[in-house]
């Protein structure tokens, strides 16, 4: 497995926000973590990154125990955040944006890869020395997972990369999840459109109120009667 | 030509101010910091400098230091005071309460070491100016009857460099663009793998850097140094860098310039006494009318690390 989650536990003083997690990623899987608002989600992949520590548990990643690593660090062993909102640098232009998606890295033929990345969007080629104000919500989307790509990442967490965005974008960034994933890039999704990301995702955990109650195959997930309930609050 | 003589006067005056303006400007546009502490780390570096020419290091371990040296070592005394100030305000009390975005905390405690540095100077070497003597002093060029000191020549040279390097180093490089990142928006940068932590020392070496180039500046230019040099520098140096506009090294140049020229205007045209008045009064105004600055703009790129 790239990524091997083991009994994670996060705490914001006395609340428990994710409570004794496992959660596993292999070699160019997609895998998606479900679950209603406050269920844990984003806290999950913040401590996976590193940002926020874990309380217990342990992270694994490519092999080697990160739990105790920084965020840095872990960005350089091939791990890496599109985090909610995009949060692309809106005072910066799109090139340098992009140039600090690369930021851990020191090697040639990054020009190369952005030029690959302008081809893919033209949009953002034609809008390169603009400051990333002038994009749209679904450019900036694009954007923020260009960004993430250039820091040569194994494994790519996405939280919520739909919100917000036109039924076209949505569609186009399914689309673009799977080229990516197909090139051999492994995914862990968070997404609140629950249908897509069963359908694009190999396997599912559904999350509540910080526990994993669910978690399998796609198809059993999506089959399974939890999954309506643990949106509705029914129990 | 007097009048000609007063914007030369007014454009040294400016330089220092740039200077000064500029770390201030650093520190607000990417820290979201107002560091009390510019002023006197600037005070302390001219007057580290003028206690090295005369005396060299404390027990004998240096002698009496060329003018040179002097000011070199008081530029490495500014630049280590300057970490010191980011050891025990900015990152203690980040680490300690882990979020920075309380400005109260470091802004009262930059204070308090604005009267520390003071102080401290104030009982080693009393409130009376100290004479720094440099054969640069009595050098000068004559244009067409506007006499221009050697010093006043390099010194704005010296600003402009800064200046366009400062310019450079944020606009073109990789540490720049990680310091306009943070600016914008500390968590993101992290997620890119900026080690935040790691790269702020660099404003604050950058600021003690500034720091101490302005106190050469003065203290070559003026031929003396005393323990109350950095309030007036200092209050100067912010207005010029609120008129020019916060955060904006295009600001700090044109800002920390026009104070300086309306200061030496004033005192020729309507006296001494008014400088104040006319300086203070001249930012209200400009205030009112563009409360961003001269290069300044809203919302965008305000950090909250």
């Amino acid at each position: 497995m790239l990524l091997e989650v083991k009994d994670l536990d996060v705490r914001y003083d006395r609340l428990r926000a994710v409570k004794g997690v496992d959660i596993s990623v292999g070699e160019q899987e997609i895998v998606t973590v479900l679950g209603a608002n406050g269920a844990g989600k984003t806290t999950l992949l913040r401590a996976i990154q590193g940002v926020v520590r874990a309380a217990r548990g342990s992270v694994r990643f490519a092999g080697e125990d990160v739990t105790t690593a920084d965020v840095p660090s872990r960005v350089r062993k091939g791990l890496v955040l599109v985090p909610e909102g995009r949060q692309i640098f809106v005072s910066l232009t799109v090139h340098d944006n992009l140039l600090m998606g690369a930021y851990t890295r020191r090697d040639a033929g990054l020009a190369a890869e952005i030029d690959a990345i302008y081809d893919r969007f033209p949009n953002l080629g034609q809008r390169r020395d603009m400051p990333a104000s002038v994009l749209s919500g679904g450019e900036q989307q694009m954007l923020a997972i260009s960004r993430a790509l250039l820091s040569k990442p194994k494994l790519m967490m996405l939280d919520e990369p739909s919100l917000g965005l036109s039924p076209l974008y949505v569609q186009r960034m399914f689309d673009l999840i799977g080229a990516l994933n197909r090139d051999g890039l492994s995914i862990l999704l968070v997404e609140q459109n629950t249908s897509m990301a069963l359908a694009t995702a190999a396997r599912a955990t559904l999350l509540e109120l910080g526990t994993a109650v669910l978690a399998g195959p796609s198809g059993e997930v999506a089959a399974s009667e939890r999954l309506t309930s643990a949106y509705l609050g029914a129990r | 030509m007097l009048i000609l003589q007063q914007v030369a006067n007014g454009v040294l005056l400016g330089a220092i101010y740039v200077t000064i303006a500029l770390a201030f400007t650093l520190t607000i546009g990417i820290l979201n910091f107002l560091n009390f502490t510019i002023p006197p780390i600037f005070m302390l570096s001219a007057m580290t400098a003028w206690a090295a020419a005369q005396f060299g290091l404390p027990f004998g371990i240096f002698g009496p230091m060329p003018w040179t040296v002097a000011l070199a070592f008081g530029i490495v005394v500014a630049i280590l005071a300057s970490l010191l100030v980011e050891r025990l305000t900015f990152r203690y009390l980040k680490v300690r309460y882990g979020d920075a975005t309380e400005h109260a905390i470091p802004l009262v405690s930059s204070l308090g070491f604005l009267l520390v540095f003071q102080n401290g100077i104030r009982m080693a070497y009393g409130t009376e100016p100290h004479r720094f003597i440099t054969p640069l002093g009595d050098m000068s060029l004559h244009l067409g009857g506007i006499f221009i000191s050697l010093p006043q020549v390099l010194s704005l040279a010296l600003a402009l460099i800064i200046v366009f390097s400062l310019s450079y180093l944020l606009k073109r490089t990789r540490t720049g663009r990680a310091l306009r990142s943070i600016a914008e928006n500390p968590d993101a940068a992290l997620l890119m793998g900026v080690d935040v932590a790691r790269i702020v020392p660099v404003i604050f070496i950058l600021t003690g850097l500034l720091c101490g180039i302005a106190g050469s500046i003065f203290a070559v230019n003026y031929g003396q140094v005393y323990s109350g040099m950095g309030d007036e520098v200092g209050n100067k140096a912010i207005a010029g860098m609120v008129l020019g506009g916060m955060g904006s090294i295009w600001g700090a140049i044109v800002g920390g310039l026009l104070i300086g020229l309306v200061e030496t205007m004033s005192i020729y045209l309507f006296g001494g006494d008014t400088v104040q008045s006319v300086v203070w009064g001249l930012l209200l105004v400009a205030l009112v009318l563009r409360p961003e600055g001269l290069f300044g703009h809203h919302g965008i790129g305000k950090g909250k690390f």
